[in-house]
């Protein structure tokens, strides 16, 4: 789908990961009157969908994935700031994290970025995550879902910690689905773990995490 | 004093440095620096996937002299401090001059000697043999065993284990420490019964921390400080407190280190051209910084989840001809395979991709990984022969050979290497009584290496 042209400096700036003139372009456009949930609808999504897809061709690499979501995120501030009535529309939160022990990343960052590129917000925590750790991020987001990685069998028994965490508690385990990756992750460690879903790769991630969304 | 910086100075740093956020780091430095850098020395668009081995030698030293500037502009970040680690020209020529040129590793007549090497050096590349895949425990005695029986490995690293007398090892924990010290017991007694006591070892695999290693290395008991203390950190060019302890026992027991750092193709640095920047300036740092013996130059590439691609191999070649026609540095050709024990397409990955690494100039290559390294028992000891025999072979061959070797090998791979056949683990392609591969396996291992003789590489005929 082609995007208006008037959405070309926004759309501009969230390829270029410039924040600043994301912002200031979204500010414009909101002066001009357009309404916020199309900038959303007609301009942000599709643009993101084309970064993603870009990505996935290896045309953009990793970094610009990664700002053109922050660009995103500056600029819903903005649209939030200004409709506060308005629920900007996301696709889900989730928060992710390499587990404790481990610092392998790179994956990890791909899926997290991939995540965001489909609509999701993500809240990134890094590596060698404490268990707790992301239980409380996730009760202090509202989070729908955790995201658990690890590339190392000697950190896999951490997931199960994270996800015996949330299903030992009566207010978690209703709350957050648990989704799991990394090279040893396989079907195996799902029923090992307990886990509500897995991914082999990054595409797998959003099917999976879409798929346990609409399972609500 | 020695001559080279104060490294306890340079440690500091990481409480003094610039303030950078890791964010910033990963999004914004390393991509931005590189991209700069690309553009002002005109390396955009170098890669040429037609010729997997560059020949172009010009080219290799234009690419050191942008991975030398990277590394000064850049420094490595420190994830626990988030501040940046600068080294200044004046430390980084002192340290690279400093580094080492040779290393005898292990001791006695089954020691091996590291030497740096430049393109088509003659010394061999040297193996150290495997990398680290999950083994189970009741395995891990007899494939170690006949790994170091393997007349042409030179060096024993090894598959990391799961569990300990049964228990789950699990990372950080008084477990880890307790199996760091015991797989020292378990490697050591592989090397005895295979009748090479003095063979080198890579320690330790198993470790996933300090704790694994701190418990092993220079311990009395554990393993030998004439062995190859391995320290490996996060890329791109990013180091934490967990990596400097094992880097300051290293030093305080007086040991020899391994360092690496796989510069990522579709990571931070971008394209292949970008990765080879980013791995010059990270092997360049590295003796700066932490100062190991050997080490550095890696390439891997995020989106075949290997390095045997084209574009891979490529960057690989040149990474390790820009640090050998430039420096004395002793590189570290990392190959990673995805096809698993059994396959011909297993061999066909080593045969291209180590050979690469051999004839390019690297001095030390651990491998093989088989199935990835995803599997658990997915290696076998007839690919490290194999891996081994091609590393030593290929070494002298001309660069332009060698990239016709290698054009020749990847179409007997290259269309699944994003789906490929993950083969048989170890208890199925070997017969546990005899301890011998399968016949389909042998068989398999003839053929493959009867045609990388006929196509050039100077192996001995079984
Ligand atoms: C690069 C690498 C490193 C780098 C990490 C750099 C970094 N910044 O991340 C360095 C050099 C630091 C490193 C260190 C070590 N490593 Co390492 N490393 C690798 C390697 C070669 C590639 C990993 C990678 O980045 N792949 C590229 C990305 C894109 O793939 P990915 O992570 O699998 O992610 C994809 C999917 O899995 C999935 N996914 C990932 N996360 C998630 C999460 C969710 C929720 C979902 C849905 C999906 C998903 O989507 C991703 C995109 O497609 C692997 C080998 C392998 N085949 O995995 C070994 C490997 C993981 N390492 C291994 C080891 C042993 C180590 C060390 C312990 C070695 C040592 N003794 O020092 C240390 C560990 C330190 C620690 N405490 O963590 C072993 C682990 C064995 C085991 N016990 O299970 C492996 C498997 C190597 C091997 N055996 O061949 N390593």
């Amino acid at each position: 789908m082609a995007i208006d042209p008037k959405y070309s400096e926004l759309v501009t700036n969230i390829e270029n990961g410039d924040e600043d003139g994301g912002i200031e372009a979204a500010k414009g456009l909101l002066e001009s009157g357009v309404d916020p949930l199309d900038i959303v609808q007609d301009a942000i999504m599709p643009c993101l969908k084309e970064i993603g897809d870009r990505f996935a061709r290896m045309e953009v690499f990793l970094p610009e994935m990664m700002l053109a979501a922050d660009v995103v995120k500056g600029v819903q501030d903005v649209l939030r700031e200004r409709f506060s009535a308005i629920e900007v529309a996301s696709e889900g939160r989730v928060v992710i994290g390499t587990v404790f022990g481990d610092i392998h990343d790179i994956g990890k960052n791909i899926v997290a970025a991939v995540l965001e590129a489909n609509g999701y917000e993500v809240h990134n925590l890094g590596v060698n995550v404490d268990p707790k750790d992301f239980i409380k991020k996730a009760r202090e987001v509202d989070a729908d879902l955790i995201g658990l990685s690890s590339l190392m069998t000697t950190s896999i028994p951490y997931m199960r910690d994270v996800i015996d965490l949330v299903k030992e508690s009566e207010v978690d385990r209703d709350r957050f689905k648990l989704i799991i990756g990394g090279g040893p992750v396989s079907e195996e460690t799902v029923e090992l773990t307990g886990a509500d879903g897995w991914g082999e790769n990054a595409a797998d991630a959003v099917d999976a995490v879409r798929a346990l969304m609409e399972s609500g | 004093m020695e001559n080279k910086p104060d490294i306890l100075e340079i440690l500091t740093r990481t409480q003094t440095g610039e303030y950078c956020t890791q964010k910033e780091w990963d999004t914004k430095r390393i991509p931005g620096t590189i991209r700069n850098i690309l553009k002002e020395h005109d390396l955009a668009g170098a890669c040429d996937p037609d010729n997997p081995v560059n020949t172009d030698m010009e080219l290799a030293d234009k690419f050191y002299a942008a991975g030398y500037q990277a590394a000064l502009e850049l420094g490595f970040h420190c994830t626990d401090t988030e501040r940046i680690i600068s080294v200044t020209q004046g430390e980084l020529d002192l340290a690279v001059e400093a580094a080492p040129s040779e290393l005898l590793v292990g001791e006695g007549q089954h020691a091996t000697l590291l030497k740096s090497r430049t393109p088509s050096d003659p010394y061999p590349m040297k193996t150290a043999c495997t990398l680290g895949i999950a083994v189970s425990e009741e395995y891990w005695p007899a494939m170690h065993y006949l790994i170091a029986r393997e007349p042409e490995v030179d060096l024993l690293n090894g598959g990391s284990l799961i569990t300990i007398r049964g228990k789950e090892v699990l990372s950080s924990t008084p477990i880890e420490t307790f199996m760091g010290y015991e797989h020292a017991q378990m490697h050591k007694e592989a090397r005895r019964k295979a009748g090479r006591p003095g063979m080198g070892a890579i320690v330790s695999i198993s470790a996933v921390t300090e704790y694994g290693m701190l418990s092993s290395y220079g311990a009395k008991g554990g393993y030998s400080t004439k062995d190859l203390a391995l320290v490996l950190f996060p890329s791109e060019m990013k180091i934490d407190y967990r990596t400097l302890h094992k880097v300051v026992q290293v030093h305080n027991v007086g040991g020899a280190m391994k360092a690496d750092s796989p510069a990522m193709i579709g990571g931070m640095p971008g394209p292949p051209e970008g990765a080879v920047i980013s791995s010059i300036a990270c092997a360049l740092l590295q003796y700066t910084i932490l100062q190991p013996q050997t080490g550095g130059g890696e390439v891997y590439d995020v989106r075949t989840l290997s390095n045997v691609n084209r574009e891979a191999l490529w960057a690989q070649s040149l990474s390790m001809q820009a640090l050998g026609r430039n420096t004395h540095l002793m590189t570290h050709p990392c190959m990673n395979q995805v096809s698993g024990p059994g396959t011909e397409k297993l061999l066909w990955e080593i045969a291209a991709s180590v050979a690469v690494g051999a004839v390019a100039g690297g001095t030390l290559s651990t491998g093989p990984r088989s199935a990835g390294g995803k599997l658990t028992d997915h290696i076998t000891p007839l690919e490290c022969r194999f891996m081994s025999e091609i590393s030593h072979a290929a070494s002298g061959m001309a660069l332009e050979d060698v990239n016709e070797f290698v054009k020749a090998a990847l179409p007997h791979y290259e269309d699944t290497i994003k789906e490929p056949d993950l083969g048989l683990p170890f208890q199925k392609a070997y017969n546990l009584d005899t301890l011998e591969p399968i016949p389909e396996w042998q068989a398999i291992y003839h053929k493959v290496k009867d045609e990388c003789i006929d196509l050039g590489v100077p192996l001995n005929p079984w």
